[in-house]
């Protein structure tokens, strides 16, 4: 029988620790140094769906880790509050990458040589130079785009019809009628662009204190008349259910799931004018960039590519959550993959209408003022 | 000279050799340094990182390296109306725990001294829930009150009538709220409730004590470790609530957490989010404290 002092226990146990101490610190040295097999996404849900990356995985034997979050704000906060070590690929709406994350260094270039070819096989809105994937002075491409969609509000046509919507427009939440009848969603950042359009007002320039004070009037009036603020899924069941008879912000992005699940008469509307130099609807286009991580794994561009094929394109336009046209419908090979059903569900007979009456997501220079008036017109609902 | 720097060494050395032998912790303090670092790391750490934040300057992430009163001041600007949000958090966690003891009572009762052998099946009805997550269940219980849901459903087809409009109001956050933290009102108050000697229950009953003296005298101060549990717990739990006025409430009135939650999201404001946890941390806190001390837990507990 072997005896142990206690002394013999206390040197086992330093020396495994010491071995534990010296195994970690070999494993963190191999983590830094090569990450050839690893890569981590930050995007928007869909990019982080099994069907995306589970392929991307096989193919290159690699680990692939992705969070998903819903406003951009929260993401580019994590990469300037030190996240830039963490991720390799980040997936934004239009604006970030030229106007704050390229600036600000948070993102790098990609190789035109490898990627400026892919935009010539996108749809024609997407055409090299493609304003929002490149920096302001034209030299360096920031990102690449994929998934876009009008993003304004969504009725159900059997009560308000799309042509008097679309006709009326933004002033269509200023009708008392409809009080009672409608629902916000819960994304603030776009519901200070849609406050400012109900208003009457363009939301992407720097406002004076009447037009902050005719915001804040208006998103009183809104929030108070409001039957329900919520998720993109409880509107879509408010709607179905005709609790409520239209809501906003949405549009292709957030009714499509209802649509594809055989309610075609719920519909993205875009008003036919507005006050944004003529035009009344807000789409957006998501930039995929590559993070300025010290240590970039050299899949993030391998993913990048990846993701351009037909079929991947495809599966990435219907990756779960929500459906959404991608700028690769423009090559016949991905397009001719898209059944007629989701045609239908991402509304593609009127796409290129709603997009061109739609000015670009774009970031809004006293947000933060108007985005406080507008928790306070919240607060007042109750 | 060198004798005497001799002399100073040895007992130098001596004195170090006692030292060493004499314990540098008590054994109580040292069974608890696990626990004490746990909680340093996994409390007091995290606690201190909001606290820090909530002293940062607006909208920025510098932490530990400036220090501001911008936020509070921002808070109690007279023109802030988030004090609206403090109230319907506090109101409704009062209106939850307040309802919690009423319904909570009568059932630990039952499961305690009425229901025998059908206790344990009781136990699992009000447990099994806790295995789906809360927001399904809300989700669920939108799919049974909405317009041409569940029971309007059965209502339209039994008799022709259309079910009331009960979603999107703060009356329903109240039910969530109460359907979500019963069970942590009712086991606490079965705990206390199952201390309760009978036999001091029936030397009252012997004496001629009424069953309104039982329960005044006996039962309750003698439940009240459980009671007083289930209260606090309930509580802070519900005075943390977001689902409820999301799902069900559709936001029908804003509760403080959605504030600290856009703080943290849209308005990217950690510090004014971080003052904003603070500032519920202590009122919550404060008022948790006062009431053990207003109600003398000793005392309660019997140990005086």
């Amino acid at each position: 029988m072997v005896e142990f002092s206690r002394r013999t226990v206390l040197q086992m146990l330093g020396a495994g620790g010491a071995v534990a101490a010296t195994s970690t610190g070999f494993a963190r040295n191999a983590f830094a140094a090569g990450r050839d097999k690893e890569l981590n996404i930050l995007c928007w849900e869909g990019y982080n769906s099994a069907q995306v990356l589970d392929p991307f995985r096989t193919e290159f034997g690699a680990t692939v880790k992705a969070e998903s979050l819903t406003n951009d704000p929260t993401m580019v906060n994590r990469l300037r509050a030190g996240e830039t070590k963490v991720w390799d690929l980040i997936n934004l709406n239009n604006p970030w990458a030229r106007k704050l994350m390229w600036p600000e260094k948070l993102i790098k270039p990609l190789d035109q040589e490898v990627f400026q070819p892919y935009f010539a096989k996108m749809l024609p809105e997407f055409k090299a130079p493609f304003h929002w994937a490149m920096s302001d002075d034209g030299k360096d491409l920031l990102g690449m785009a994929q998934r876009f969609g009008p993003y304004s509000f969504v009725v159900n046509t059997d009560k308000v019809s799309r042509k008097m919507a679309e006709d009326e427009g933004w002033d269509l939440f200023n009708d008392k009628a409809i009080v009672g009848r409608y629902g916000v969603q819960e994304s603030d950042d776009w519901n200070v662009f849609d406050m400012f359009l109900v208003a009457g007002i363009d939301p992407f320039k720097v406002h004076n204190d009447a037009e902050m004070a005719t915001f804040l009037a208006t998103a009183k009036r809104i929030y108070k008349g409001a039957k329900l603020i919520g998720d993109m899924a409880s509107l879509n069941q408010a709607l179905i259910s005709g609790e409520i008879d239209l809501y906003l912000t949405g549009g292709t992005y957030s009714v499509s799931p209802a649509r594809a699940d055989g309610y075609p008469n719920l519909r993205g509307i875009t008003p036919l004018r507005g006050p944004m130099n003529g035009k009344g609807g807000v789409m957006w286009i998501e930039v995929t960039s590559t993070v300025n991580n010290p240590n970039l794994s050299p899949l993030a561009p391998k993913f990048l590519e990846y993701v351009q094929r037909p079929e991947v394109a495809h599966t990435v336009a219907f990756a779960e959550g929500t459906f959404n046209p991608v700028s690769q419908m423009g090559n016949p090979e991905c397009f001719k993959l898209f059944t007629k059903d989701e045609l239908e569900a991402i509304q593609w007979d009127s796409l290129q209408e709603e997009m061109a009456r739609s000015v670009a997501y774009d970031i809004v220079p006293d947000y933060e003022k108007a985005l406080d008036l507008l928790n306070a017109a919240k607060r007042e609902r109750g | 000279m060198e004798s005497h720097a001799l002399q100073i060494q040895d007992s130098a050395i001596s004195g170090a050799v006692k030292k060493s032998r004499g314990p540098l912790l008590t054994p109580g303090a040292r069974c608890a340094l696990p626990v004490i670092v746990l909680l340093l790391l996994g409390f007091a750490a995290p606690l201190t990182a909001v606290i820090a934040y909530s002293f940062a300057e607006p909208h920025s992430f510098n932490v530990f390296s400036s220090f501001s009163f911008a936020n509070y001041a921002e808070i109690f600007n007279t023109e802030n109306t988030v004090w609206m949000s403090f109230l319907w958090s506090l109101s409704l966690a009062a209106v939850t725990v307040l309802m919690l003891s009423v319904i909570a009572y009568p059932i630990a009762y039952g499961m305690v001294y009425v229901f025998g052998r059908w206790s344990g099946l009781v136990s699992t009805l009000f447990v099994f829930p806790l295995f789906i997550s809360e927001n399904v269940r809300l989700y669920g219980w939108v799919l049974f009150f909405i317009k041409n849901g569940v029971f309007d459903g059965t209502l339209n087809l039994l008799g022709g009538a259309d079910a009331p409009e009960v979603l999107y109001s703060p009356g329903i956050i109240l039910f969530g709220m109460i359907y979500t933290y019963l069970p942590y009102m009712l086991f606490p108050l079965v705990l206390g409730l199952s201390l309760l000697p009978r036999d001091v229950v029936d030397a009252a009953k012997d004496l001629g004590a009424s069953r309104y003296q039982v329960w005044r005298e006996i039962e309750l101060p003698l439940a009240m470790p459980g009671f007083m549990i289930g209260l606090l717990l309930t509580f802070v739990l519900a005075v943390g609530a977001i689902a409820e006025s999301k799902v069900l409430g559709g936001q029908s009135v804003i509760v403080l957490t959605h504030d600290i939650e856009v703080s943290f999201t849209y308005a990217q404001n950690w510090p004014l989010g971080s003052a904003l946890a603070v500032l519920i941390t202590l009122i919550t806190g404060g008022l948790t404290l006062f009431m053990l001390f207003k109600l003398d837990l000793d005392r309660v507990l019997g140990r005086k």
